[in-house]
């Protein structure tokens, strides 16, 4: 094992060594993500879920019940007239206090820019759901007494209720951004692209060298050789994937959904692509075909997996073809666990495939796997 | 009874029809340095590459320390190979190189950094140990191939061809490398097809050629299988078959004819008294001759003898 990470970690360290290493494990995936997060990205963001009251009400209850609107995660403008822009807007109309008193149906509009944060809109709504019940709770209580006295300094029926609202299980309280899907897919395609490059070429290099031969001078085993390059290559996916994954967090808010399941299927993804890169990097004789087809590879994987959009916008004969791309499984697998919330026992089906694609590569790869020319 | 650290016995290894390895056997004592001569396509290189693991289904056997070689992998960690090609890390500096193949050794950490600056001295590249290989010269390069076999003190140590490719001031500098670690006991094997080299640095040579072992010995045992003959080397545009109907209407009074090709051939006398007979005997047939020269027996006029072609086909 000492030997396998020994020589697992030489490979890690000469890729990053290499000059051009942050360009293209981070400057030009970054320009991707840029570019393609905010192309799905909505045109306004609304994250403090800010909302306008209009109160056109002539007695008291309008006033009350917009104090019950009041909480930590809302921005709130009470207001006489109504604005020229907002986001969202709730209308308390002129008779609200007259209606209560005469214990009649009352209607309240809700309105909302069809742009604005769903998130903050979600929050808004809960916030005014809440408002509600308390004062329905509390009208009840009060039942048949005398309405005038309800705004007495000391009425027990004041602010009696308190209404917590707990979401179902498996509700979505997370709106995915486009940078949510524009992260995992750019990751996926670069740890394809990075580890089929510079993973082959390597290979190649040292097969061409007898660098590999003269490993096995040493009582370095074939199978602790193989070993060493198949973990250098899936630390290369390891640390492109870590160094992406830190940016979206650091600036794009990236929600990983279950951290734990989004890295097991970057290790699994990883994986097959580290046994495929000692494959291309075992058949092919030299850096250019390597790098043509790595990139072919990577860029016809990532168009099949939905790297770049989200399959479910293409043809259904389309995403039945993505299914030959080990990237469709693994981005489906993010899709599940950022997009909606879902555990292993969704996805484990999506991590059996990416296995299964890591199986056959290593088959490939051991097969073909050369010392010397 | 010297002991022998390496014994190799009846080693054969054919690619399809070619015969790479023929029945070679080779001994190699405690501290030797023994040099193995031989032309291109001797079957040097299939030998090393068997020594080393990395080549299979040969048939013979090959003992290292009284063990068989290839039962137990552990005896690789004493057996040190310096393969022709400079198969290193080239990104890395020479530190690291040293570093990053002495770790495939079970080398304590500490141990292994003293050990990668006393080599580093010994190979004179101390001054350059943090600069990239790539920006080495072709000697400074080869002078760390060597060192890379030398980081965990191997017992024994292969090389093949180390010398190839580069300048003469780089090649004696490599050659004392080689003397040094003989004389600090460790035994080597050294291939090569420069005479010279053999001469200067080892005490026993073997000429190989198709895979087989034609003569060993000291220097001074193998110049006595051509005897005290002057040695004639007549070079010209003459074909092979012309100079041999020439030479056989010769009567060289012992005379042996070592080697003939197309444009060369080499001739052995016992009688100096008969070159300009020879010679004579040449011009009058009209052979195109272009350049004769005499010289005393050496290790070449051997390798002619046992081979019946020079170093250079």
């Amino acid at each position: 094992m000492k030997k396998i990470w020994h020589i697992g970690r030489l490979d890690l360290k000469l890729m990053v060594r290499d000059r051009a290493f942050f360009f293209w494990v981070l400057l030009f995936p970054l320009a991707f993500i840029l570019i393609f997060g905010n192309l799905y990205q909505g045109s306004k963001t609304d994250a403090k879920a800010s909302l306008t009251v209009l109160n056109q009400d002539q007695g008291r209850w309008g006033a009350y019940f917009a104090e019950k609107l009041k909480a930590p995660g809302i921005e709130l403008a009470i207001v006489a007239t109504a604005p020229e822009t907002y986001l969202r807007m709730l209308v308390i109309p002129p008779d609200f206090s007259l209606k209560i008193e005469r214990k009649a149906a009352q209607e309240l509009q809700f309105r909302k820019d069809s742009q604005a944060d769903l998130k903050a809109g979600a929050v808004a709504d809960t916030k005014i759901s809440q408002a509600i019940v308390k004062l329905l709770a509390e009208l009840i209580m009060y039942g048949n007494r005398d309405m005038k006295a309800f705004f007495a300094a000391r009425s027990p029926y004041r602010d009696l209720v308190q209404v917590r609202t707990r979401l179902p299980k498996d509700t979505i309280t997370k709106i995915p951004s486009g940078f949510d899907h524009t992260i995992p897919g750019i990751l996926v395609q670069f740890v394809m692209m990075m580890v089929l490059i510079y993973g082959g070429i390597s290979v190649m290099e040292d097969r061409k060298k007898r660098v590999l031969a003269r490993i096995l001078y040493s009582s370095a085993s074939p199978a602790e050789l193989f070993g060493g390059k198949f973990l250098g290559r899936l630390l290369m996916g390891l640390l492109q994937s870590a160094i992406l994954v830190v940016a979206g967090l650091l600036f794009f808010r990236l929600n990983l959904g279950n951290a734990w399941l989004s890295a097991l299927n970057i290790v699994v993804f990883a994986a097959a692509m580290a046994a495929l890169s000692i494959f291309v990097g075992s058949v092919l004789r030299n850096e250019e075909m390597i790098i043509g087809v790595s990139v072919l590879t990577a860029n016809m994987f990532a168009a099949l997996g939905g790297c770049w959009w989200p399959v479910e916008i293409v043809p259904p004969a389309f995403r039945a073809l993505g299914r030959i791309s080990p990237a469709y499984w693994a981005m489906d697998s993010f899709h599940q666990v950022i997009f909606f919330a879902k555990g292993l026992e969704t996805v484990w089906p999506n991590l059996l495939v990416l296995l299964a694609f890591a199986a056959v590569f290593t088959a490939l790869a051991l097969r073909y796997f050369k010392i010397s020319e | 009874m010297q002991q022998h650290i390496l014994e190799i016995k009846n080693l054969s290894k054919s690619y399809g029809e070619t015969v790479a390895l023929a029945n070679f056997s080779l001994d190699l004592g405690k501290g030797e340095v023994l040099g193995l001569l031989g032309p291109n396509g001797a079957g040097k290189t299939t030998l090393i590459s068997i020594l080393s693991g990395t080549l299979r289904d040969f048939t013979g056997s090959v003992t290292f320390k009284g063990q068989d070689l290839f039962a137990d992998r552990g005896l690789k960690n004493l057996i040190g190979i310096v393969p022709q090609e400079m198969a290193f890390y080239e990104d890395l500096n020479a530190t690291e190189n040293l570093l990053f193949w002495g770790g495939l050794y079970a080398i304590p950490e500490k141990e292994l950094k003293k050990r990668a600056r006393e080599l580093l001295a010994l190979v004179e590249l101390g001054a350059r140990a943090r600069e990239p290989v790539k920006k080495f010269s072709g000697g400074m390069k080869r002078r760390l191939n060597v060192a890379i076999g030398l980081i965990h003190r191997p017992e024994l140590l292969l090389l093949d061809e180390p010398t190839v490719g580069i300048d003469v001031q780089a090649k004696m500098s490599i050659l004392d490398i080689i003397r040094n670690v003989g004389r600090e006991g460790t035994s080597v094997v050294f291939t090569t097809h420069q005479l010279s080299e053999v001469e200067q640095t080892c005490a026993r040579i073997a000429i190989m050629d198709r895979g087989t072992i034609l003569a060993q010995g000291t220097l001074a045992e193998l110049i006595r299988i051509v005897g005290e003959k002057e040695v004639v080397e007549v070079s010209g545009e003459f074909s092979a078959a012309a100079f041999s109907a020439i030479i056989q209407q010769f009567d060289g009074n012992g005379m042996e004819v070592l080697s003939v090709t197309d444009n060369q051939a080499h001739l052995a006398f016992a009688d100096p008294e008969r070159i300009p007979a020879m010679m004579q005997h040449l011009f009058q047939r009209h052979l195109p001759i272009a350049d004769l020269k005499i010289k005393s027996p050496n290790l070449e006029a051997v390798f002619l003898k046992m081979t019946g072609r020079s170093l250079r086909d």
